[in-house]
């Protein structure tokens, strides 16, 4: 077995700050973060489950065009459904503003219900409204077919659901502990499920994860995916130089100066 | 100047700690933020109803057997557990996200379907399932609460029928039941309330109903038999499966006689208190 080797050379520096983004200085910062997101994590999977059931996937995705990924399929499913259009695309402004997005799963909401009875799904006293909508053959659930016209292919267990709300819920519990920002998105779920991430997930919640002056979940502006952070110091970058090179001096020679009032002598 | 001496404080200040419970049902996030949640805190006499409700149910359902007699002999002995009722409003969608997680195309089709089917599960349903999440979540930040109290406590679905059929949280489509309390260690696990009430013999009956694969013997031969003692092939035992009107008869009894009649007997009584407020 491979012995722990500890290292005793305790000492050195970090220099962790914000800016400049992706910075040596910010990539620490976000490795703070994704050490808040792995606790997330494991909080998640320590919730409270319907008979105590194994049922949760997690993927923890960073990286600047891991999220740039994410971010774009945000903005291409805010664009099929005029509902979902401007939230949607005020949600991926925010996933560039992450420096973690964690995926959270159930995997047997689509395939491996409770089987309780409990209702929840269809409000009836059995679970038949499931499972007559699924292919199946002996009530066990057919998931080969994963095409389907619909975001999500539901209908869905809801009491595994449920259990996917108590794993989200425990995870953001962790991150308010923790005072790191974090929040519960649908529009982020539905593109990672549709990227992949959490593949044997029949319903995925996406929580963005930052540690920033400004947390990026909240007090948001009117078109915010106009009109944020990112566009601002764009902005800045395309009017400021134009300013400088509409004037013209040789700073070695003369710099203008401020008119002296009337009477004072140079 | 005083002291506080014995449990008797730690019992009325569990209602103080279930207060601050409620406030982080509240704050905890939701994925919509149009998700309506309840909660209401319930205790000492108030609880009988609950517990009535959950003793013919008991009778047939063994996880609300262990949660009813917990609750029961908590109560009995005067260490009342405090129950906080936790409701959400699920069942219809105000979202129109049309995303299908429900089963139908769009959220007015859904709508119509819940119009007609409304409550008709023993937990509520038909439910919105991006609102099941919010009201999990919500549910979730009460038990995450609790624990930081370090006040033993279990989210209990048994409860949540019962609070269903009894009317509690009238404008709420789903509900569970967080029990908090007594303050002792282990009350909800482990469970110390059911010493001596499953014997050896019943645990292994259990065991060989609910997981037969770990006591199936040599299946080749298409009708194995089962380990169900030690010498389990003198004589062998084989397992059947099949209709058993006895055991659907009991359900019925409970389901459609026993608990509607405790309802009956405590409906107006718990209605009364939501036209007061």
């Amino acid at each position: 077995m491979k012995k722990y080797v500890e290292d005793l050379n305790f000492c050195g520096e970090e220099y962790v700050g914000e800016w400049t983004p992706w910075s040596p200085q910010d990539i620490r910062r976000k490795k703070c973060v994704l050490e808040a997101a792995r606790l997330m994590v494991d909080s998640a999977f320590t919730a409270p489950f319907a008979g105590g059931v194994p049922s949760l996937e997690a993927h923890i995705v960073y990286g600047q065009e891991e999220l740039e990924a994410i971010a774009r399929k945000v903005e291409e499913i805010a664009h099929t459904q005029e509902s979902w259009k401007e939230p949607f695309l005020y949600e991926a402004v925010m996933v560039r503003d992450s420096d973690v997005v964690i995926f959270l799963g159930n995997t047997r909401c689509h395939e491996t219900p409770l089987d309780a009875g409990c209702g929840m799904c269809g409000g009836t006293l059995d679970c038949g409204y499931f499972y007559e909508q699924k292919t199946t053959k002996h009530g066990l659930v057919d998931i080969t077919d994963r095409s389907s016209d619909k975001m999500i292919n539901g209908p869905l267990c809801s009491a595994r659901v449920g259990d996917l709300g108590y794993a989200v819920g425990s995870a953001l519990w962790t991150a308010a502990t923790l005072m790191v920002d974090a929040r519960p998105f649908a529009s982020m779920g539905m593109a990672g499920q549709k990227m992949g991430y959490c593949p044997n997930s029949g319903m995925v919640v996406g929580v963005p994860v930052a540690a920033k002056a400004k947390n990026p979940y909240v007090d948001v502006n009117v078109d915010y995916h106009l009109i944020n952070m990112d566009k601002v110091l764009d902005n800045t970058r395309k009017i400021y130089q134009t300013a400088r090179i509409i004037r013209g001096f040789d700073y070695r020679k003369w710099i203008p100066k401020p008119q002296k009032p009337a009477g004072e002598d140079d | 100047m005083g002291h506080l001496i014995g449990k008797e404080y730690c019992l009325d200040h569990l209602i103080e700690v279930a207060k601050s419970i409620v406030l982080a049902i509240h704050k905890a996030p939701q994925i919509t933020g149009k998700t309506k949640i309840e909660a209401e805190i319930i205790w000492g006499g108030d609880l009988e109803p609950i517990i009535e409700v959950m003793g013919p149910v008991a009778s047939v359902m063994r996880y609300v057997k262990w949660d009813y007699e917990t609750i029961k002999n908590c109560y009995d002995k005067g260490e009342s557990p405090v129950i906080i009722a936790i409701g959400g409003k699920i069942s219809s969608s105000n979202l129109n996200w049309n995303c299908g997680a429900c089963g139908f195309s769009t959220c007015k089709e859904f709508n119509a379907y819940s119009k007609e089917y409304k409550g008709g599960g023993q937990l509520g349903g038909p439910s919105c399932n991006w609102k099941v999440l919010d009201w999990a979540m919500a549910c979730d930040w009460a038990c995450a609460s609790a624990w930081q109290y370090r006040v033993d406590n279990r989210i209990m679905g048994s409860v949540g029928f019962a609070l269903n059929a009894l009317g509690f949280l009238p404008g709420m489509d789903a509900k569970l039941g967080l029990a908090l309390g007594p303050p002792r260690d282990m009350v909800y696990y482990n469970r110390e309330e059911m010493h001596k009430s499953m014997s050896y013999e019943m645990d292994k009956r259990d065991m060989v109903s609910c997981v037969p694969t770990m006591f199936t013997a040599f299946p080749g031969g298409g009708t194995p038999m089962y380990k169900t003692k030690d010498d389990w092939w003198a004589p062998p035992e084989f397992m059947g499966v099949g209709y058993s009107p006895e055991v659907m008869e009991v359900y019925q009894q409970v389901l459609f006689e026993q608990v509607p009649e405790l309802v009956v007997k405590h409906a107006d009584k718990i209605a009364e208190r939501y036209k007061k407020k």
